[in-house]
């Protein structure tokens, strides 16, 4: 086991942790709100790490410097990962953009969403639409699959073929053939997407 | 009494399962659709048609699931005769079932 650290090792910690993180807050350009994440999240990795620590190779500050420079590496590529997968940075909706007074949040509609910049444009009638053709639809399945739908709803066919719903490949063959039946009750393709193809 | 004009599955693609499940569920009582025009009984079969099998196999599903729509009085099924072994098989809709509605989280909460 690692021997405690002292008052003075918990504060070289401390120091190169906010330096890393204030370093990689201003590389990401991140809202002010997120730096104390950053230092959490850098402070608990070097902490989790520590028992990785030869004394006889070097210093505990080098150790440190070593485990956030690859930390931080490993955070700014989870974050251009997710900007390049959103179609660019996030923005909080409690700020003004350039040029504005009013929060973001304050002119944005409802079909501003995210779900209508990726096209699927969604309205309160539509969830309550969907709403309702599920009802309906849940009520003409037979028991056996209604109870399918719960269960896929919580676990993988993997975990449900453990549970008694029978093999894995009867179990995928019996999912697309409720995909057929829940389409034909309204929970699927529209024919127009046939029509028009 | 008005008739509602019939509509064809595209010639140059076949009517799918899917696309014809997807019908079922927009169609208004009294809509008709084509889904096969041939010999059904006989196209379905691989030593007398003139299918390929991929077709053969979803023309298979696509009766099936026709058969199975109307079974759950969704549609009617009918034909017309075209000619000699040459038949236009027709979907017509039919008023959708009254059912009472069914809670998903009532279920949800007895699966979990």
């Amino acid at each position: 086991m690692h021997p405690p650290l002292s008052r003075a090792d918990l504060a070289t910690l401390i120091n190169e942790a906010n330096a890393a993180a204030r370093r990689l807050h201003r590389k990401l350009a991140l809202p002010t709100a997120d730096l104390d994440d950053l230092r959490q999240d850098l402070l608990v990795d070097l902490i989790c790490r520590l028992p990785g620590l030869n004394a006889r190779r070097g210093s505990l500050g080098a150790f440190a410097n070593i485990v956030l420079r690859n930390q931080a590496s490993r955070i700014a590529c989870r974050h251009h990962h997710q900007r390049r997968a959103q179609n660019g940075t996030l923005l909080s909706i409690n700020v003004p953009l350039s040029g504005s007074r009013e929060p973001i949040g304050q002119t944005l509609t409802e079909a501003d969403g995210l779900a209508s910049w990726y096209g699927q444009e969604r309205t309160t009638e539509d969830d309550l639409e969907a709403g309702l053709a599920l009802s309906r639809a849940l009520a003409r399945l037979p028991e056996a699959d209604r109870r399918l739908c719960a269960a896929l709803a919580h676990r993988s066919v993997a975990a449900i073929a453990a549970h008694g719903f029978g093999s894995r490949s009867a179990l995928y063959r019996r999912i697309a053939d409720l995909r057929r039946v829940l389409t034909a009750y309204g929970l699927g393709p529209s024919w127009d997407e046939f029509a028009t193809a | 009494m008005a008739i509602t004009p019939v509509i064809s599955a595209p010639t140059s693609r076949p009517l799918t399962e899917i696309a014809f499940c997807a019908w079922v569920a927009q169609a208004v009582s009294g809509d008709r659709l084509e889904y096969y025009r041939g010999f059904l009984a006989v196209d379905v079969w691989p030593l007398f048609t003139r299918l390929s099998d991929p077709e053969r196999d979803e023309l298979t599903k696509l009766a099936a699931r026709a058969l199975w729509a109307a079974e759950q009085g969704l549609v009617h099924l009918v034909q017309e005769r075209l000619g000699r072994a040459h038949f236009a098989y027709l979907a017509i809709a039919r008023p959708k079932p009254n059912t009472a509605d069914f809670s998903l989280s009532s279920l949800l909460l007895a699966a979990a």
